[in-house]
């Protein structure tokens, strides 16, 4: 596995641009076997990744604690949808671009007062604002559709690409195919920013800004702007992937963006790894499966899925996973496999160690 | 009375106390001294409890310390006045008093009189807030707290710090005839060996966590070497 | 006087005294737990809620209503209690998003089981006193029975929790345990059952909060304590999160600000406005309006 070594930290940018171009071509690979449903749930684990990346940054980077990033999705979704409602023929790089701007904008906004905030303070005023900005886009019901939403529907499926395809249902799959590509295409560019963005000055001042802000203030780091700055690319990544997941589902509307969206995200971050890269992918890969897990749990536990139980049964479950997580394993999926792999390196030290004797 | 064998205590890497052994007998005061960072608050805090020794034993009277729990320990009757007196500031002084004598079985408000009988200024000072008490006036409190549950054994840690001469000496002369009166266990850590000396019976010099010397207070303070290298006694 | 009563600003003062209890009963219990343990406890309106399921479906059993508060109001107690045990102790000491985390997902578990058992539909939880609004000469007055009767419940459980940590040794050693944990040890308090005991008053608090609410005109429902829960977290922020006097006044603040913000602005944006009042109080005070040491922990 010679070529992830760019993902590891004293790696280069054109070696990093290598892996993840590698790993992004391997998952688009995987999208032409897939079958459509599945593909369209790979698209949503892609959004999803996104999101993550932008909030394992922030929480795990930056040490601010947020439950708003629902929030910030609901903001770049509909910022595109409302664009792509108005301006249909508008490149969908141009109304991605702007979910991405306008989600960084509300970032800012919420960020003003809430860098100042500590750990439960901050967390309480972010959820405070995932849960005050869908009614707010209900209450301008003329622009945003109210209840029912915009539809968001112009991802066009280019025509090269549609003669890839044959048979009966050529253009249902060549439509799922094609979101998939191009989320899992999203996801790996804004994989490679936030590898850079890890690995940089930036991303270490950050880190020291979490650890010990006095010693931070000390050698000259602006501790609120530095604050600020994690809350905007975490709210623009937000942004974006709450911009393609309305593509992906057709339409923005407030039920898409529940509070409970929030804890989704922050059981996904957890899970894979708080602060890790891989535990992005790892968590929207999970989302990518969470539907199929809940509807194979339900038959192995024989709940009805129609059922009252069966309905609820995957807020049971990612709530249940969080807790665990959190209690027995806290560094998630990635901070196990980061484990084993210290543990191999540190056994071969020892190994050559015995060999210089 | 308190029996310390073979107690070695770690902070990590550091090791606070190395294989401490000695004896607190009833109605004698046993000095501890030792310059910062001897071990002396590890000493207490192990005896109460709040640290976990890594070998050794603690016996009070012919019971075993070992994996009991602080609040325990202090039920059981040992009274510890930790470093800073532990006074809590945003409670009154009646109910850092009350607080004192929650835990035991003596009548709260006859115990609270007598305390007041005792340290008049407390009295005087019943219903304000701790945060607005002087230093002395704070270590009366933190006395009176610890005497209140009429405990068998008496941890002080460092009580003369930051009081005048004077007022130390007066400290010193309540804590010894507290020791005296109710035959209490005395365990008197201090640095200013010259007045804990003066009044103790017994004293143990730690260095760097160990036992340099133990026995009587006077031999210990007859001591040139001990007063030279360890206790600072000596005027070059 | 009768045309004072039925003005609309009146209307307002008491529909925002009506919602402000509530909050700041769920901001006194959040206030309870966070003086003593640190935690801010994200499921708070969620154990409520479900305590309240618990107890007040026992109504469809034939228990009365007076019955069901109290057994409401005991289940969650010991939903606390057992919370505190099994979930938060072993927390204690680990990084402060830790307990964040745990309560977060404890609270989607509470309420998809919630869900899962009693359905999503609201349930109506009849009081024993009339919804109908009084009358002024002709006009309506926007207090009726049953919020006169909410408003005075609150400030019982109020002026009782207050009671207890003032004037009894269990309030006493509470508050040593909170204040000064290791002291606390010294002095024989066995500061672990505070902690439990903490936790239990303050699902206690929350459980009546929710009862009121379930009384209400919304009925009882699965998510109903999220926007409760919300404001109520508002208001102790904006009181300080270490204040109990500052929870129950930023309670009435934010119920205040809501009804104002509703009846002059639109519903939808109500919670807006708490969290307008909040990022203000937070911008000149970082920890609130009532807390007393604006230190900083390092
Ligand atoms: N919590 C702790 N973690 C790590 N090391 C500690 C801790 N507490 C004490 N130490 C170390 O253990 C040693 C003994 O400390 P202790 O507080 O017992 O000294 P002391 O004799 O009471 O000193 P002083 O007179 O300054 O109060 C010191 O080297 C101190 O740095
Ligand atoms: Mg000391």
């Amino acid at each position: 596995m010679r070529w992830l070594r760019g993902l590891r930290r004293q790696e280069t940018t054109p070696t990093r641009l290598i892996s993840v171009a590698v790993l992004t071509a391997v998952a688009l690979a995987i999208t032409f076997i897939l079958p459509p449903v599945a593909n369209s749930q790979l698209a949503g684990g892609a959004a999803i990744t996104i999101v993550i990346l932008g909030l394992s940054w922030l929480i795990g980077w930056s040490g601010q604690i947020s439950l708003g990033n629902s929030g910030f999705m609901a903001v770049g979704a509909y910022a595109a949808g409302i664009w792509a409602h108005h301006h249909a023929t508008t490149p969908l790089i141009f109304t991605f671009a702007l979910a991405t701007v306008v989600g960084g904008l509300s970032g800012l906004v919420v960020a003003i007062p809430s860098t100042r905030l500590r750990g439960p303070y901050l967390a309480g005023m972010t959820l405070a604002f995932s849960a005050a900005i869908t009614p707010l886009a209900q209450n301008f019901s003329s622009v945003t559709g109210g209840e029912g939403g915009i539809f968001f529907n112009t991802l066009t499926t280019p025509g090269w690409f549609q003669h890839l395809f044959s048979g009966v249902d050529a253009t249902i799959n060549a439509n799922a195919q094609w979101t998939a590509d191009l989320a899992v295409m999203t996801a790996g560019v804004t994989f490679f920013i936030m590898a850079n963005l890890f690995h940089s000055r930036t991303g270490r001042a950050m880190r020291l800004v979490r650890d010990n802000d006095v010693a931070a203030e000390l050698m000259g780091v602006n501790l609120s702007r530095t604050r600020t700055f994690a809350f905007v690319v975490a709210a623009s990544f937000a942004g974006l992937g709450g911009a393609l997941f309305s593509l992906i589902n057709a339409t923005v509307r407030p039920e898409t963006f529940p509070l409970t969206l929030s804890i989704t995200l922050l059981t996904l971050m957890v899970l894979g790894g708080i602060g890790t890269l891989s535990g992005a992918v790892i968590g929207g890969i999970v989302y990518s499966f969470s539907t199929n897990l809940v509807s194979h749990i339900n038959s192995l536990t024989g709940v009805n899925p129609a059922s009252n139980l069966g309905a609820n049964m995957q807020g049971i479950i990612f709530g249940v996973l969080l807790i665990l997580t959190m209690l027995f394993a806290p560094r998630g999926i990635a901070g196990l496999g980061i484990k084993a792999v210290n543990l191999r390196h540190s056994r071969a030290v020892l190994a050559s160690d015995e060999n210089v004797n | 009375m308190i029996r310390v064998s073979d107690l070695s205590v770690n902070y990590g890497a550091i090791r606070a106390l190395r294989n401490v052994s000695f004896e607190a007998t009833p109605g004698k005061i046993t000095a501890v001294l030792g310059a910062n960072g001897a071990g002396k608050t590890t000493l207490l805090r192990a005896i109460s409890g709040l640290v976990t020794p890594q070998t050794g034993t603690i016996l009070l009277g012919e019971q075993s310390l070992a994996r009991v729990a602080t609040e325990n320990i202090a039920r059981m009757g040992v009274a510890h006045v930790p470093e800073g007196r532990g006074v809590i500031e945003e409670l009154t002084v009646e109910e850092n008093l009350r607080l004192g004598a929650l835990a035991s079985k003596v009548n709260i408000s006859e115990g609270i009189e007598a305390q007041y009988a005792q340290f008049p200024v407390l009295g005087d000072r019943r219903r304000k807030y701790c945060g607005t008490l002087s230093g002395g006036e704070r270590q009366m409190l933190a006395m009176a707290r610890a005497l209140i549950a009429r405990p068998k054994v008496l941890l002080l840690d460092e009580p003369s710090l930051g009081l005048a001469p004077q007022v130390t000496a007066e400290l010193m002369k309540t804590i010894l005839s507290a020791c005296e009166s109710e035959n209490l266990t005395v365990i008197l850590v201090e640095q200013n060996a010259k007045s804990a000396l003066r009044i103790s019976h017994d004293a143990v010099v730690l260095h760097l966590g160990a036992v340099v010397a133990s026995g009587s207070a006077a031999e210990v303070a007859a001591d040139e070497d001990l007063r030279r290298y360890y206790l600072g006694l000596v005027e070059e | 006087m009768s045309s004072f009563l039925t003005s609309s600003f009146m209307s307002n003062i008491f529909g925002g005294l009506a919602q402000g209890v509530i909050y700041s009963l769920v901001a006194l219990s959040l206030v309870i737990i966070w003086q003593s343990t640190h935690v801010l406890n994200f499921a708070q309106g969620a154990m409520a809620m479900f305590a309240t399921y618990v107890g007040m479906t026992q109504i469809d059993r034939g228990l009365s209503y007076w019955w069901c508060v109290i057994l409401s109001v005991v289940v969650g107690m010991a939903f606390g209690g057992i919370t505190e045990r099994v979930l938060i102790r072993p927390l204690y000491g680990k990084p402060e998003i830790n307990p964040i985390v745990v309560m977060v997902g404890f609270l989607g578990v509470i309420e998809a089981v919630t869900t899962a058992i009693w359905t999503s539909t609201s349930r109506n939880i009849a009081a024993p006193f009339s919804q109908i609004y009084f009358k002024a000469g002709g006009k309506l007055v926007l207090l009726s029975p049953f919020i006169i009767f909410q408003i005075i419940l609150a400030v019982v459980i109020m002026m009782l929790v207050a009671a207890l940590f003032r004037f009894t040794r269990l309030g006493l050693q509470l508050r040593a345990s909170a204040l000064a944990p290791e002291v606390a040890r010294l002095l024989g308090v066995r500061v672990n059952r505070m902690l439990t005991i903490g936790w239990m008053l303050s699902a206690g608090v929350g459980s009546i909060a929710a009862v009121i609410l379930a009384s209400g005109s919304f009925g009882l429902f699965p998510t109903n304590m999220d926007g409760v829960f919300v404001a109520g977290f508002i208001a102790a922020a904006v009181g300080g999160l270490d204040s109990p006097v500052g929870a129950i006044a930023g309670g009435l603040i934010i119920g205040l600000t809501e009804q104002f913000v509703l009846a002059y602005w639109s519903p939808s944006v109500a919670p807006l406005g708490g969290m307008i009042v909040l990022v203000a109080v937070l911008m000149i005070r970082p920890h609130g309006i009532f807390t007393r040491s604006v230190s900083r922990r390092v």
